[in-house]
């Protein structure tokens, strides 16, 4: 496979899984505006706003940085991360930009595919936030979470199972654990920062990752966040927990290819092994849970760069005989 | 919805009714269907038709007007339909046309046989932009010079004509697909009934030519598409085209050449690449050969391409043959190489080179088409009737400052055909692009892209000014 559709569909699949983090996020927080006490929506908007290492649009005026989120006004932020162009992490902008990808590599990917993602940039494409503000930003959130899974789904349905497959798999798990890892992160931070978080902030956590039913089942319904953390980073029977997202990762990196250079491509396997061996040796006998999340993300970052070495952008080194085809 | 108000006026052919207001033979079965369709049901379709090009992504952007973003070219869910034996007719004359054409290419960048017999004055190939000298001494594998065209004809009381030969980077073939795949899901009983010729294999007959033409000793040629990229005003049927073929949509960057050999970037490494269906323009394709600012091409291109070790389709020079002075010549070009008579007329042409043909164009400016001799897609021409006194008077001075650069034709009487618009059947003028594939064989799908020129009155049919396509119906009998 061409080396620039490769990149195109890595970058496609990293997108949307970004948009769906950024609406599970902005879905929860558009609740919590409805009857959640001011302190914890604050923390909802610190704890995004972190984690895509951003900060709020008009931001302080002149307050202490404990005043960020309570000064600025609700409106702001969520267009801010929902509609505005101008913010990359925004869920208009991963749409689009995973729209991007897509156009210049329909070729590679389902028409299917290609449709779901089209009609679901074109349905949000024009709407404002003034339209879905007063009555149901919920219910947009959940529209279009439902859109976003249905592309998932689309994919997992009618993508041909190449290298192309592939990439989109390595892209999908490789945002997943980045952007997991950083809220996670995030969240680790901000108690070490402020002390005891609310239950209710946990209790959200879990629901971002989907995992609300299963700490129950496994532990109570009482909150301890250690236990939180341990479900969210070890579990594997949770589809977006950190362990499987990196072992889906390694799974989809070794069906590829060796590439045209066996050093790097080398490097990244080890890389991926590394960094699932921190996981499932490291984190349950350390206590500074903080620093191996830090690493967890530096290595996953430097995952990305690997897998960029090795399949798009290698160095040309010796330009092989006339006569291979 | 019955055709009450469609008014019928003798001096434009109208492609589905006779003069006296019946419809054609051919377009019974088509008509018939129409009537007993309601206005709600019609416009319901329509509505179909463009959102199902929306909802697909297929699109084109205009040059100039990148901020209005990707358009959708405006559809018309009513087909036209052509009688078998006057495609018969088009086939043939496109064939003839195209053999000829390849041959003189062939002739005019070796030993220009036909400048020295004096069919064609050497001026008008040398003061040609496209006439490209870095092709001299060189030749295209079995001699497809052309092995992709898309030549637009028009029809008027007198028959069909052609109004160009489009023979560098001709567009529109994905938007004919994906016009029939709409329209026929709509159309569903009436295109059965009709048993419309297909046109949905064109991929597989671009694939076959394209193989045809690969480097010698190749037996199974890696194909690949060469785009300007992903802002090109046709990427969609770069797209759809590489898609077809099961070829690799590359962009320069993608391509390297080394040792006279070109190469893909892949996931797996250097992959050999024999044949390229370049869709960038002469100008991009090579920086060290052609326009050294130029990063849509591959440095090399140009060596590679001469010493045979890589194909381009189409071959870099050919757009001296659509130049449209050269154009005037086509009958004698055809003449010349095949010794047979034209099957389809040219529109006559005014070369204003030429003292008398510039006089005769100043002279009649009000009545003529006038247009850049390198011009395309209705930009840099005049509409003489359709201008005020003060851009007539503009554009004369432009011709007289450079008068070999314009040719004038008459203003033709293109034919018209029932459009929907806003909801009742309307004439619209039409012309007719069809795509000839030129390998081993001709080939061609019958059928082509139908333009129309929207707005009432309006002669222009080029999308990117505000035209807009139908489907073409090709009867068996």
């Amino acid at each position: 496979m061409l080396s620039s559709s490769a990149n195109g569909i890595y970058w496609m699949a990293r997108y949307m899984e970004r948009a769906s983090f950024m609406c599970r996020l902005l879905h929860i927080q558009s609740e919590a505006l409805v009857d959640r006490p001011i302190a914890e929506i604050e923390f909802g908007w610190r704890r995004i706003y972190t984690a895509i290492d951003r900060s709020p649009l008009g931001g302080i005026q002149g307050a202490g940085p404990e005043d960020d989120y309570t000064l600025v006004d609700a409106f702001l932020l969520t267009d801010e991360l929902t509609f505005v162009r101008d913010n990359p992490e925004s869920i208009l902008s991963c749409l689009e930009r995973g729209r991007e990808n897509a156009r210049q590599i329909r070729n590679c990917v389902s028409e299917q595919m290609w449709t779901a993602l089209n009609t679901e940039f074109l349905r949000i494409r024009d709407i404002k936030l003034t339209d879905i503000w007063l009555t149901s930003p919920g219910s947009f959130y959940a529209e279009l979470l439902a859109g976003i899974d249905r592309f998932t789904g689309v994919a997992t349905a009618t993508m041909y199972r190449d290298e192309g497959w592939h990439f989109f798999r390595v892209g999908q798990f490789i945002e997943r654990v980045q952007f997991s890892c950083s809220l996670l992160l995030t969240q680790t931070r901000l108690e070490l920062q402020y002390g005891e978080l609310a239950e209710a902030s946990w209790r959200s956590l879990l629901r971002i990752f989907h995992a609300s039913g299963a700490y129950d089942r496994t532990y109570s319904i009482e909150i301890q966040p250690e236990l939180v953390l341990d479900l969210l980073v070890t579990d594997r029977r949770i589809p977006e927990s950190l362990l499987r997202s990196v072992d889906r990762t390694t799974q989809e990196l070794s069906s590829l290819g060796d590439g045209p250079n066996t050093a790097t491509s080398g490097a990244l396997r080890r890389l991926a092994g590394r960094l699932g061996a921190l996981l499932r040796y490291d984190w349950p006998d350390r206590d500074d849970r903080e620093e191996v999340l830090r690493q967890v993300l530096i290595y996953s970052r430097q995952l990305h760069d690997r897998l960029s070495e090795t399949y798009f952008d290698y160095a040309i080194q010796g330009v092989p005989r006339s006569d291979v085809r | 919805m019955d055709f009450k108000s469609y008014e019928i006026e003798s001096s434009f052919y109208d492609e589905m009714f006779k003069v006296d207001g019946s419809p054609r033979a051919h377009c019974v079965e088509l008509h018939s269907t129409l009537t007993d369709l309601t206005q709600l049901e019609l416009s319901t379709m329509q509505e179909r038709v463009t959102r199902s090009f929306y909802n697909e992504g297929i699109t084109f952007i205009v040059y100039g007007d990148e901020a209005a973003g990707e358009r959708i070219i405006p559809i018309d869910c009513v087909p036209r339909v052509l009688a078998n034996a006057e495609w018969r007719h088009i086939e043939s004359g496109l064939d003839q046309r195209l053999r000829a054409l390849n041959l003189f290419l062939e002739d005019v960048y070796n030993e220009a046989r036909i400048i020295a017999d004096g069919v064609i004055p050497v001026d008008v190939i040398r003061g040609c932009p496209q006439y490209r000298i870095e092709m001299r001494g060189l030749s295209a594998p079995y001699g497809a010079w052309v092995a992709v065209c898309g030549t637009d004809l028009v029809r008027t009381n007198d028959g069909f004509r052609v109004l160009e030969d489009n023979l560098r980077v001709p567009s529109g073939v994905s938007y004919m697909i994906a016009t029939r795949k709409a329209v026929k899901a709509n159309l569903r009983n009436a295109y059965r009934r009709s048993q419309v010729l297909d046109v949905e294999h064109y991929g597989k007959l671009l694939l076959r030519t394209l193989r045809d033409i690969a480097p010698p000793g190749v037996s199974d040629p890696t194909i690949a598409l060469l785009t300007p990229g992903v802002y090109n005003s046709a990427f969609y049927e770069h797209m759809f085209l590489a898609s077809e073929l099961d070829a690799e949509l590359v962009e320069g960057r993608d391509l390297i050449v080394n040792d006279g050999y070109v190469y893909m970037r892949t996931t797996l490494g250097l992959r050999r690449v024999d044949v390229i269906y370049r869709r960038v323009d002469d100008d991009f394709i090579d920086p060290l050969v052609f326009r050294p600012d130029s990063y849509l091409g591959v440095p090399g291109l140009l060596h590679a391409y001469r010493l045979g070790n890589v194909t381009l389709a189409n071959a870099p020079g050919t757009g001296v043959a659509d130049d449209k002075s050269v154009y005037a010549y086509v009958p004698d070009i055809i003449r010349y190489y095949l010794n047979e008579e034209p099957i389809l007329a040219n529109v006559q042409t005014n070369l204003c080179r030429q003292p008398e043909g510039l006089e005769y164009t100043l002279d009649n400016l009000e009545n003529l088409v006038v247009k850049q001799v390198g011009g395309s897609g209705g930009y840099g021409m005049l509409i003489g009737p359709h201008a005020t006194p003060e851009e007539r008077d503009a554009f004369a001075r432009e011709i007289q400052a450079d008068p070999a650069n314009y040719i004038s034709q008459p203003v033709l009487d293109l034919s018209r055909a029932p459009c929907l618009i806003d909801d009742e059947f309307e004439p619209r003028h039409v012309d007719l692009r069809p795509f000839i594939l030129r390998g081993h064989e001709t080939r061609i799908v019958p059928g082509g892209l139908c333009r129309i020129a929207l707005p009432r009155g309006s002669l222009v049919v080029n999308s990117s000014q505000g035209g807009g396509a139908k489907d073409i119906w090709v009867l068996p009998t």
